[in-house]
This record gives structure tokens, sequence and C-alpha cells, in this order.
């Protein structure tokens, strides 16, 4: 392990660790040491991350909301309509993949051809900046897996394609994030699942 | 055809709101200037210069805020202006210190015990400022479109397209929002940052690229740069709670258990204590800063013994704000017991408190008084008719005399007069009467009126044994 990713890995590994198994998924929820909760969600066939939520620590009292970081953002049912202001359904929505080499975004409903995109790597924000020729769409999206290991992006590792109306952003996973999630994999198998099948309340 | 008449009348009253003028509204300070002598007219404040001088230096130790716990009792003989001489402390402290006003019997409910009554009213007069990370949206407003069903009933659908140097989005609109945007008069062309988790709107100014238009603009609209980048951005805001907010958040029942458990009722104190922690180590940590203000009881008198011995203990306590009470009794019965005490107060509570009474007002005050009440309410009067009215005041009361500003306004508007006259105020004065004719009135029509035990107690008691 290379110094500059130990402290991250090191709360990681000092963290209170539960685990729950269903089916091929192996669900994984860390109590790190400052309070902040976190779950991740394995897939087993794989063994590639396919969730990664942070729960959201409201000043006044917990939320119950969760944040996710990795994986398609949780559906809201029937809200009764007592937001105060929402993005309309048609707008531009990003959701986050994790693929065994790469770190991908897609950005659903942009109509715009693959020519109106540019997508640069800012390195001084550690985040990938999404622009439109046509000054439609503006985003900047951070990736939080290379900035807690303290990883510099590079341009090169950049490369993004357009099809069926959505804007896929691929992120070259670089060698140390590759080493880092090896390593925490194999810490991970170390914890036992606290019962095989979660399903197993009965219903009389 | 008479539903969407109905619905546009609603139109109009949206946009224009309705001021309504209450018993204080004059009232916008405390007219005081910055060596804190009272001047005599000032703010809708007259008169009571010893009294008003004394809350200025009450309103100095509220703005210190180091003294916690206590107690001011503001005394005199109804319609002396006491509830007026809070209202503007109230208006002095600002918007941003809280002041919780209240009446001595409103402790009195079936959810909840009166402690605990008088804890969320102490509790709701601290405020805590925390800073804390929010999203925001901010952008120029491409355009605000808010539709109506054809019914003229049922929500209403907004929808709010926002644009930036770089982006573009369409927004969805809640009913709350709608209500805010028709209230600030948003239009196209305005820079706006909307409040993601409360909706509050803030208007910067409007947008260079508007500059040009032939818009019929006021002086003061200042022309602000569209914004670049993102529409959302996070940033610090500083928000101001009082620690009953904090209480209230925390204390709800998750689940089927809200079901059972009203609103508010009763806070237990193991929510409050650990509060207590978490504000004061926030404060520690430089993240909040405690605001203590002001909780005013008007009629004190209505608190029973266990109250004014609750407030005794309560008012030791750091965190509790500055109390201010006002009473019109004399020397009467604690509520609760048979003792006498001076203002109905038991006397240990009444040594805690400084008391500054209130005067009543001389016929020169009067006539100040009700001129500015015939401002207020939007009356023009001739000055005879001023000097009747004081006249009036005079012999009976103050608060009399500013109902007939009203009374006899409507009177001098039907017969088509633009200032109210003496004719009208003696029409009003014969229409109306107040509480010394009315007595009279029903001294001498006693033997006709039900339930009458003005003089025959003897025959009353018969009747009850």
């Amino acid at each position: 392990m290379r110094t500059e990713m130990t402290d991250w890995f090191t709360q990681l590994k000092n963290a209170k660790k539960s685990c729950l198994k269903d089916k091929n998924l192996k669900k994984i929820h860390y109590e790190l040491e400052n309070g902040q909760q976190m779950v991740e969600e394995y897939n087993l066939d794989t063994d590639v991350l396919t969730r990664r939520a942070w729960k959201c620590m409201g000043k006044f009292a917990d939320d119950d909301k969760w944040d996710i970081e990795i994986g398609d953002p949780e559906p809201t049912y029937n809200s009764k309509g007592d937001e105060v202001i929402k993005e309309s359904t048609g707008q531009p929505i990003v959701s986050r993949r994790n693929t065994r080499i790469n770190l991908e975004w897609r950005i659903r409903n942009l109509p715009y051809p693959v020519e109106t995109y540019t997508v640069t790597a800012n390195t001084d924000e550690h985040c990938l900046v999404v622009r439109t020729t046509n000054k439609k769409y503006f985003k900047k999206l951070p990736i939080p897996d290379l900035q807690r290991l303290n990883i510099m992006l590079e341009q090169a590792n950049v490369s993004f394609t357009h099809k069926f109306n959505t804007l896929i952003i691929v992120y070259q996973k670089p060698k140390q994030l590759l080493d880092f999630e090896k390593a925490l994999y194999n810490e991970i198998k170390n914890v036992e699942p606290e019962s095989q099948d979660v399903n197993n309340c009965k219903p009389s | 055809m008479a539903a969407a008449a109905a619905a546009k009348i609603a139109e109009v009253r949206e946009t224009t709101r309705v001021e309504r003028i209450g018993a204080h509204s004059h009232i916008r300070g405390l007219g005081l200037d910055d060596s804190l002598e009272a001047r005599h007219v000032s703010q809708g404040m007259v008169g009571q210069v010893s009294a008003r001088r004394a809350v200025g230096i009450v309103l100095h130790m509220v703005r210190e805020g180091r003294i916690a716990g206590r107690a001011v009792l503001l005394a005199g003989q109804p319609g002396t202006g006491k509830t007026a001489i809070a209202t503007a402390l109230a208006h002095a402290l600002g918007q941003d210190t809280p002041f919780t006003s209240m009446a001595g019997s409103e402790i009195y409910s079936l959810e909840m015990s009166k402690t605990e009554a008088i804890t969320q009213a102490i509790r709701k007069s601290i405020g805590v400022r925390i800073k804390e990370e929010s999203e925001i949206i901010e952008g120029e407003v491409v355009e605000v479109s808010i539709d109506r069903p054809a019914t003229g009933v049922g929500t209403k659908v907004g929808k709010l397209i926002l644009k930036t140097t770089d982006m573009e989005t369409v927004y969805d609109l809640g009913g709350k929002m709608i209500d805010s945007i028709l209230k600030e008069k948003v239009q196209s062309g305005d820079v706006i940052t909307i409040d993601k988790a409360t909706g509050k709107i803030t208007r910067l100014g409007r947008s260079f690229a508007r500059a040009r238009d032939y818009d019929a603009t006021g002086q003061q609209t200042r022309f602000v740069q569209c914004p670049e980048g993102e529409l959302q951005k996070r940033k610090e805001v500083v928000h101001t709670v009082t620690l009953h907010e904090i209480d209230v958040i925390n204390s709800r029942t998750h689940g089927f258990l809200a079901l059972f458990s009203g609103d508010t009722g009763e806070i237990k104190p193991e929510v409050r204590e650990q509060i207590n922690g978490k504000v004061a180590e926030w404060r520690e940590e430089g993240k909040a800063e405690i605001i203590p203000g002001v909780l005013f009881i008007d009629e004190v008198h209505m608190l029973d013994i266990e109250c004014f011995s609750f407030l005794n203990r309560a008012l030791e306590n750091e965190m509790s704000p500055i109390v201010i009470m006002a009473t019109n009794r004399g020397i009467t019965k604690i509520r609760g017991t048979t003792y006498k005490s001076p203002h109905g107060i038991p006397l240990d509570l009444l040594d805690r408190t400084i008391i500054v009474p209130t005067q009543p007002y001389d016929e020169k005050e009067l006539r100040e008084i009700l001129s500015i009440r015939c401002e207020e309410e939007d009356c023009q009067m001739s000055d005879n008719a001023l000097a009747v009215l004081t006249r009036i005041c005079k012999e009976t009361s103050l608060r009399y005399g500013m109902q007939l500003i009203m009374t006899s306004s409507l009177i001098a508007r039907k017969r088509k007069a633009h200032e109210v006259d003496v004719e009208d105020i003696k029409r009003a004065y014969t229409l109306f009467y107040d509480e010394g004719r009315s007595v009279q009135f029903l001294r001498e029509y006693q033997q006709e009126f039900m339930f009458n035990d003005l003089d025959d107690k003897d025959d009353m008691e018969v009747e009850t044994n």
C-alpha cells in the first residue's frame, strides 16, 4: 500500500462494519469513527461495487435520507407534492456507475448531438466539467473516490460517447485506485454476514 | 360565469395583499434618540417618556445579551400603553431577535401542563444562529408560467425556467413556491436565488441583458450580471432558529405513533437536555451563536401561584430570556390562593422584577395619539372633530375613542364627505355606547333584563338555596 492512500484505507479498516447477504449481493454497512455512516453493495458474481451511499447528517435531526454516490438514485414514491421546487422530469439527470476498470457517469435526457459536449478534467477542484456549446447544460462531476485517495485527475483518462439521449462519460481507473479497491475487497471478505437469509421473517 | 368572476377577484386579492390594521400597527419603534432620551412623539409612540426611557435601557440589556433571566413588570391602568411599549420594544429589537408575545391565560390548555406551556414560551424566546451549508438555486429567470385549472378551483401548476451563462433548466413549482413567486412578483429578466429547502426567494436584481428593455422600472432597480456555472450551488447560509423549533424537530415521533400524538404537545425533558448539550457544543466549536430574546407575558395576573413559582426557578437558568410582564391590576388576590399581593404577583417574584409604571395620558397626548390613529386608519378629521373626540376620550376611555374613529369615518363617508366632522362624531357617539353609559342604561332598565342581581342579592340567594 502506498502511504498517501493509507489514511482513507485505515479509516475504513477501523470502521465498525456489519454485513448482509442477499442472493448475489453483499451489503456492507460502515460506521466511521467520525460518526458518518456509509453503505456499499457488491455484486458477488463480478466482485464489482454496484452501489455506495452516505447517510445524510442533518444539523438538527437525522433526516433519514441517503446520499447516493454510486448507483441509480432511489426512486421517489408518490411524493405528496409538498416539495417547494424541483427539476422538471424531462431535465437531465446524472447517475454514476462503477465497473471493473472504469468510473462511469450517465447523463440522461440530453438530446443534443455529440459535438455539443466537451468534458474536461479540472485538477484544482477535483472534478470533471461537462459543458455544452449551446449553453444548455453545465455540470461539475466530483470524483470522491479519487479525492479520498489524493489521486490527480488526468485528461487522458477521460472519454465520452452519446447514445439514446444519454451522454456516457468514462474515466479509466488509475492503478492506485485499482490497488485500493482490491485491498478493500480482501478486507471485506472477512466480514461475516449476520444471517444467511435476509427474508427469513415468517409471516404468520 | 360566477365562478370565473370569483376566481378573478381572488386573483386580484392575491397580488395586492390587503394590510390589515391592528390596535398597535401604528407603532414602529420606541422613539428614542441615540442617547436614549425619549422624543415626545416619534415612531408612533406618544408620551410615557420615563417608561419608554426605562424600556430603552432594557433594550440595551437585551442587545448586549450577557444578562439572562431578568424580569421587568410594566404596571399601569388600562389603556396606558403597556402593550404598546412591548410592541415597540419588539420592533426596536428587529427581526433577528426572538420576541415571544403571549397572554397570561394562554397557558391554560388541556393539551399540555402549565409549566410545559411556560417552558415552551421561554424556549421560543431564545434564538440560535447557525451557519449551515444549504442548496440554493441561483439564476436569471427566463420564463415563469403559472396555470390555474379552468374550473377555478384545485391546485395551480407552475413552471419556472432559469438560466446561467452556461446552462438552462426547467423547474416544477409546488403550491407554496407559486404563492411566494406571485408575492415577490418575479418576472423574466430577474436574477433570483431560491433556497431549495425552505423555498425562500431573494431578488438580486435585474439582468444586464434586459437593461435595454423599455420597462417601467423603479429607481432602485439594480442591474446585475447573469450568474455563471451551475444553477445549483452549495452555499453557507446563516439560519436563526429558536430552541423550541429545534426541540420540535427532534421530538417528532416517527411512523404510526405520529397518529396518536398531536403536532405539538409535550416535549420530553430528555430531548431538551440533549439539545442544550448539542447547542453548547456548537457554541464551543464556534458553529453557533446564542441570541437571547424577550418573552412578553401580557395580563400576567392571570398566571396562578404554581406558574409564578415555576417562573421564579426558570429565571435562574442561564439560558433564560429577559421576561417582560404587563398587568393592570392593583393589590389583588394571587390566582390559586386567597392571599393578596400587589399586582396579583407573589412578593418573591416581585422582588426579582424591576417595575416600570405607566401613567394615564393627558389631554394633549390623547389628541396626538388620536391623530396618529386617524392617519393609520386613513381617515381625515377636522380639528374641531378631533377636539371633540379628545374630550370623549378624556371622559370615557382612549380605547372607546379610537373605536369612534373608524365608525365616524364610515358615517362621514355615507354622507359623501371626505372629512369627519363634529356631527359624525356625535352620531357615532349616540349610536355606540361606551361602558359608562351602558352601565347607566342597565341600572335604569335592569328590571326588564334576565338574571338581574344588582340590588336584589337576597332574592338571588333564596333562589340558589
